[in-house]
């Protein structure tokens, strides 16, 4: 194959909260943004990197998913929530970061749920509707979701659903607001995620998982 | 017409216009001619079906994915087909039970899903392949898939790369060397199968992570899952996978990837995806696998060759030969037949380069415009 022709690789970053974790991950594995990504007031989406042959997008996690699913980046960081979420064929999670870790639980007001959800069917708040509906059809229940895209805490109290289900690390916000944590759906944290295709036909992508998974396996040996 | 939804096409459905029909049919008919010179004959399945008889020849096939509905003659459930691979088995398995094996068929036709895959909205695709029946030996794996690469060449894929898998991997080894639940197997294949080596570690599937090592480039991967295959119990399908390799040798590029399930709902040992530069995902997947009924054991490939369309682009204009009112035609017809695409002039008015012509025809020379 010819190297000189081959487009750039697209590495896919989340905004916010495993981003600040990802960083030292990435400088390891060779990845390193230029200047002007650490720079807070540059708007840009795009960013070039030490290796002339790749870029970085930064985008919302979800979209993480989305642009390597289709094939528009090849590389990506997300977490393990966003991809057991869109459950996409195409989609490929070989390394486990062990970074950004949380969990996915079930929250309801202290005093219990709303008188919304009966024995067999529930309202729930979240940003995660699939992976909510399959949690509770595997106890038998029918989970009508309600797609909010934050501040899922307020949703109960207001009367939109009986509980939510929502990232949870510290427990914090669900006490402020008056939750309580029922149940842990799935723990989560970081992958690095890699397009199936880009995978098997770029020599490229498959050097990148291997510089990721190195350093995932030595950190766990340390 | 005020209506402007009155001619909108289905999700997921398009036209064809002529430039991308004529680069369907080009690919089309170059792939059925490679496979027809490697001695495969073409069949012509129905466009639909009874949905039992689709449903049964083959693990793993999907009803639920068909378009259904009731035949007002039988007031049995029909299906149209989603894929014309068990439409051959069941040829194989009737009319032609009789036929001298192996046997070799080959079929081009449009497909079609009630629902599209979650990453490509087409619930229509062209579907082109071949099926050796009666054997799923390594000599026939290595046929079919040196066919798989030649026909994906005629059909206009360039760089082809070709990446094999072992679709009963899972089954094998947690019936041998790495035993597992019977409850466990199937979350342990689906880790794998996403390649996610976090999952696979809640699924109680920490002795399957090397073979998520085992992949990449053939000859490394091979010696990689060589080397993990302590009890042996691998040993003929490595050898095999090998085999099939040294069969390709320099036709396309090599990878090997044990623990891949997509797509591959009813093959056996053996299993292989096709990709091409520039063609988004597979362009095509084929492998070994065992025609229900006679339980007869068998090999193929299919291309969707759409995406090698899309991917083709504008394509070259070709010369059209524009053929003035009164011309003679004996002399178009002469001209047609060493190969001249003639556009006749119908009235008065007409602009021969606007409707596509690079010549016209003076005399009895095309002269170019």
């Amino acid at each position: 194959m010819n190297t000189a022709a081959q487009p750039p690789l697209t590495f896919a970053i989340p905004k916010g909260r495993i981003l600040e974790e990802a960083l030292p991950v990435m400088a390891r594995a060779g990845v390193v943004p230029e200047a002007a990504f650490h720079d807070k007031d540059n708007r840009s989406l795009t960013f070039a990197t030490t290796r002339d042959d790749m870029r970085l997008i930064r985008v919302r996690a979800f979209d993480v998913a989305t642009f390597v699913a289709h094939g528009a980046a090849q590389v990506g960081i997300v977490g393990s929530d966003v991809i057991e979420e869109f459950d996409y064929s195409d989609l490929y999670a070989p390394v486990d970061l062990d970074i950004g870790h949380c969990r996915l639980s079930v929250a309801e007001p202290v005093g219990g749920a709303a008188p919304v959800d009966s024995y067999s069917h529930v309202r729930v708040a979240t940003k995660y509707p699939n992976l909510t509906r399959r949690h509770f059809e595997r106890q038998g229940v029918q989970a009508e979701c309600v797609k909010l895209n934050g501040a899922m805490e307020i949703a109960p109290s207001l009367g939109l659903c009986g509980r939510i289900v929502d990232l949870v690390s510290t427990g914090r916000t669900l006490k402020d607001n008056g939750l309580v944590e029922t149940s842990v759906i799935v723990q989560i944290s970081a992958r690095l995620i890699v397009n199936r295709a880009a995978l098997k036909t770029d020599p490229r992508v498959a050097a990148l998982v291997e510089a990721f998974r190195a350093d995932a396996q030595a950190r766990e040996a340390a | 017409m005020s209506d402007p939804t009155a001619d909108l096409l289905p999700e997921g459905l398009a036209d064809r216009l002529p430039r991308a029909a004529a680069a369907a049919t080009r690919a089309m008919r170059a792939a059925l001619d490679a496979m027809d010179a490697h001695g495969y004959d073409r069949v012509r399945p129905p466009l639909i079906e009874f949905e039992k008889s689709m449903a049964m020849r083959m693990d793993g096939v999907q009803p639920r994915r068909m378009f259904r509905f009731v035949d007002p003659s039988s007031l049995r459930t029909l299906a149209l087909r989603s894929d014309i691979t068990v439409q051959v088995g069941r040829i194989a398995a009737t009319s032609m039970a009789d036929a001298p094996r192996p046997l070799r068929l080959c079929y081009a036709g449009e497909v079609a899903v009630i629902r599209a895959d979650q990453l490509d909205p087409a619930r229509q695709r062209l579907q082109i392949g071949a099926e050796l029946i009666g054997s799923d030996s390594v000599a026939a794996a290595a046929e079919v898939v040196a066919l798989a690469v030649e026909s994906a060449e005629a059909a206009g894929g360039r760089n082809i790369s070709v990446d094999f898998t072992l679709p009963d991997l899972v089954d094998t080894l947690a019936a041998t060397s790495l035993p597992l639940a019977p409850e466990q197997v199937d979350a342990v294949r689906r880790e794998l199968d996403a390649k996610d080596a976090g999952g696979l570690k809640e699924a109680g599937g920490e002795a399957y992570l090397p073979l998520l090592y085992a992949t990449g480039p053939f000859e490394a991967a091979i010696d990689k899952l060589a080397g993990l295959d302590a009890g042996g119990a691998l040993a003929s399908r490595i050898e095999g996978l090998r085999q099939v390799a040294a069969r390709l040798g320099s036709m396309a590029r090599l990878t090997l990837d044990p623990t891949e399930r997509h797509g591959f709902e009813y093959q056996s040992w053996f299993g292989f995806t096709l990709y091409a530069e520039g063609v988004r995902g597979a362009l095509g997947r084929g492998g070994t696998y065992s025609i229900r009924g006679p339980e007869e054991p068998a090999t193929g490939f299919s291309l969707y060759v759409d995406a090698l369309v899309d991917a083709a682009g504008e394509g070259e204009a070709r010369d059209v030969l524009y053929l003035p009112l009164g011309h003679d035609p004996q002399v178009a017809a002469r001209l047609r037949a060493i190969g001249w695409r003639t556009v006749a002039q119908l009235g008065e008015g007409e602009d021969p380069r606007a409707l596509g012509c690079s010549h016209m025809l003076q005399g009895i020379d095309p002269v170019a415009l």
